[in-house]
């Protein structure tokens, strides 16, 4: 087998033929400026609407107007909680979790640095929230609790029913929820959930990258995020990016219609279980309970190997994964998160995360499980830590 | 794309020389606190002061894989002496016929260095602790002894340690002698009544 298996799907997807379609003529025939009053702005500004509707569809929310079209979660993110700070002066208590993306996880670092007081809620061994910590977290001058809906790298998914109940029966705080990675793959429903504002990102459910949306329940102010001609209601200026909104709103149509949800669970189960039963010294990330997390992803860590070279020679083998230990440019660091559950370094070292997606394959699964293996193996016999491994 | 190519690539998918030797090996450690790597390299050494086989063992990236691969490769067959200055020298003397290596990956063959010199090291202060000979042995891998070092110093005058190498290469493989050489310089200028704090 020589053709690509992608076991990455929670750091990017592959654009859907269909979203591609859909596409497509707003790269070729229709070029008009959706601001322009002729036919073909028009016939552009028809085509964001409609994605937005499929948006706001798939989102289960109350009305178009709560969804506004960004280039990236990164944006949302930044735009949700930034946005609401400017709004709010004096309201500069943050909450937010230790596991949070980048997206969030820099940005409240940073507003740290600049004045705001953040107050981080950890994580158990299993990546999930002590509710009662959030609690005791709450003010009154608590502005804005920013929490995840599913981790990027376990899986793993926080309870935000309970959170926005809590976090509205305790305090004023708006309550935002990074769905980047769970919009798509379990269902959404905002109109009935007590969440205020949500970022999600078209690149993570088969649309192409540079393009997300950010939910802004009725009722709650943010000020614009880009000040200039007006778009998307005055709220995000810059000529709106026709092609990749229709692909996103085709994407979330797609998404809303898939059926294959358990076929993937079963392909996740079926890999998980097998590397957990066959292949020694191999330890799950994330909750046990498999209801808590996300149904695609498994974390898996192959204790005292390093994670770089399990995906390399998965790499060559044809498989692309991706690992929670990266040597970046002069550090080499386990994963936030990973640390965040107090995972050892010798395990969080060996850290692969296989997320799967629509187009999976049972024949991919069971190739994967083929060559996993050997390359393990060889592995361990590289491995200086004999001992270590010999006494698991 | 995982960003290997060439000699590199080769080395890291088809390492040469993994595993461990019992018994008579001597051993080498070391281990990355930048990156958490940790390599253990062993040698076997005959009479001949030769590196009759080296094996390795590692956690760490391709980049490193593939250096002790190439390295262990190299050092074959060659003298500990010649293994160690191979070892002294730049690590781009590693990564550079394995097709280069990213900048911030050169640590990963210095690293690969490293344990080989620990390896050679545990081989000098085993063949100094059992060395019979009627004058000290000081550079193992280069058999200068105590005697020669004196005579270098006092003839040209010697200060430092890179002048003692220069002048008789005593201290140009493993530098498991260095802190011997420092002292035969201190004795003897202190023998002279002259302090010498330019000896390093």
């Amino acid at each position: 087998m020589k053709e690509t298996i992608y076991l990455d799907n929670n750091a990017t997807t592959r654009v859907a033929p269909e979203v591609f379609e859909a596409m497509r003529p707003y790269l070729t025939e229709h070029y008009g400026n959706p601001s322009s009053a002729h036919s073909q702005g028009r016939k552009m500004k028809t085509a964001i609407e409609q994605a937005r509707e499929q948006v706001a569809e798939l989102l289960g929310a109350n009305d178009t107007s709560e969804i506004v079209f960004t280039s990236c979660g990164s944006e949302s993110d930044n735009w949700a909680i930034g946005g609401f700070l400017e709004q709010n002066p004096t309201r500069r208590h943050i909450i937010t979790t230790r596991v949070e993306h980048e997206a969030v996880r820099n940005l409240c670092g940073h507003l740290a640095d600049i004045g705001c007081e953040v107050t981080w809620l950890e994580v158990d061994q299993n990546g999930e929230l002590e509710l009662d910590h959030l609690r005791k977290a709450l003010r009154r001058d608590t502005g804005i609790v920013s929490v995840m809906l599913a981790n990027n790298e376990t899986g793993v998914l926080f309870p935000i029913e309970e959170i926005g109940r809590i976090v509205r029966e305790n305090s004023e705080a708006v309550f935002h929820v990074d769905g980047v990675q769970a919009v798509g793959k379990i269902p959404i429903d905002l109109k009935n959930s007590p969440v205020d504002l949500f970022a999600l990102s078209g690149h993570k459910l088969h649309a192409p990258q540079g393009i997300g949306a950010l939910y802004i329940r009725n009722g709650i102010k943010l000020p614009p995020f880009i000040i200039g001609g007006g778009q998307e209601s005055g709220r995000r200026a810059g000529t709106s990016a026709v092609p990749n909104i229709v692909g996103l709103g085709a994407a979330c149509d797609l998404a809303g219609n898939f059926d294959g949800h358990e076929r993937v669970r079963r392909l996740r189960d079926k890999l998980e279980d097998q590397i957990l039963r066959t292949i020694p010294n191999t330890l799950l990330n994330g909750s046990p309970d498999r209801q808590k997390r996300l149904p695609n992803t498994s974390n898996i860590s192959f204790q005292y190997l390093e994670g770089e070279n399990i995906t390399a020679h998965l790499d060559e083998a044809g498989i692309c994964v991706s690992t929670g230990s990266a040597c970046h440019s002069d550090a080499h660091e386990a994963s936030t998160t990973l640390r965040a559950m107090n995972i050892p370094y010798s395990a969080a070292r060996g850290s692969i995360r296989f997320s799967l997606g629509r187009y999976n394959t049972e024949q991919e699964i069971d190739y994967t499980l083929d060559v996993l293996p050997g390359i393990v193996n060889r592995l361990v016999e590289m491995s200086p830590y004999d001992k270590e491994l010999k006494a698991l | 794309m995982h960003g290997y190519t060439g000699l590199a690539k080769d080395h890291f998918f088809n390492p040469r020389n993994v595993g461990a030797l019992d018994g008579e090996a001597f051993i080498g450690r070391a281990g990355s606190f930048t990156c958490g790597a940790v390599v253990r390299v062993s040698l076997r050494i005959d009479e001949s002061q030769r590196i009759a086989e080296a094996k390795f063992k590692a956690t760490g990236c391709g980049f490193l894989v593939a250096s002790l691969s190439f390295l262990t490769e190299q050092i074959q067959g060659k003298t500990t002496g010649e293994a160690a200055v191979l070892a002294q020298s730049s690590a781009s003397a590693i990564s550079q016929p394995l097709g280069g290596f990213p900048e911030n990956r050169t640590h990963c063959a210095a690293l690969a260095c490293e344990a080989l010199l620990s390896a050679i090291t545990d081989y000098s202060d085993s063949v100094r602790s059992e060395w019979e000979g009627d004058e000290a042995l000081i550079c193992t891998c280069f058999c200068v002894s105590e005697t020669t070092i004196e005579r270098e110093i006092e003839s040209g005058g010697l200060r430092t340690i890179a002048e003692v190498t220069k002048a008789c290469r005593a201290g140009a493989g493993c530098h498991s002698c260095y802190s011997l050489i420092e002292d035969i310089l201190d004795d003897h200028w202190r023998s002279q009544g002259i302090a010498n704090p330019a000896f390093r």
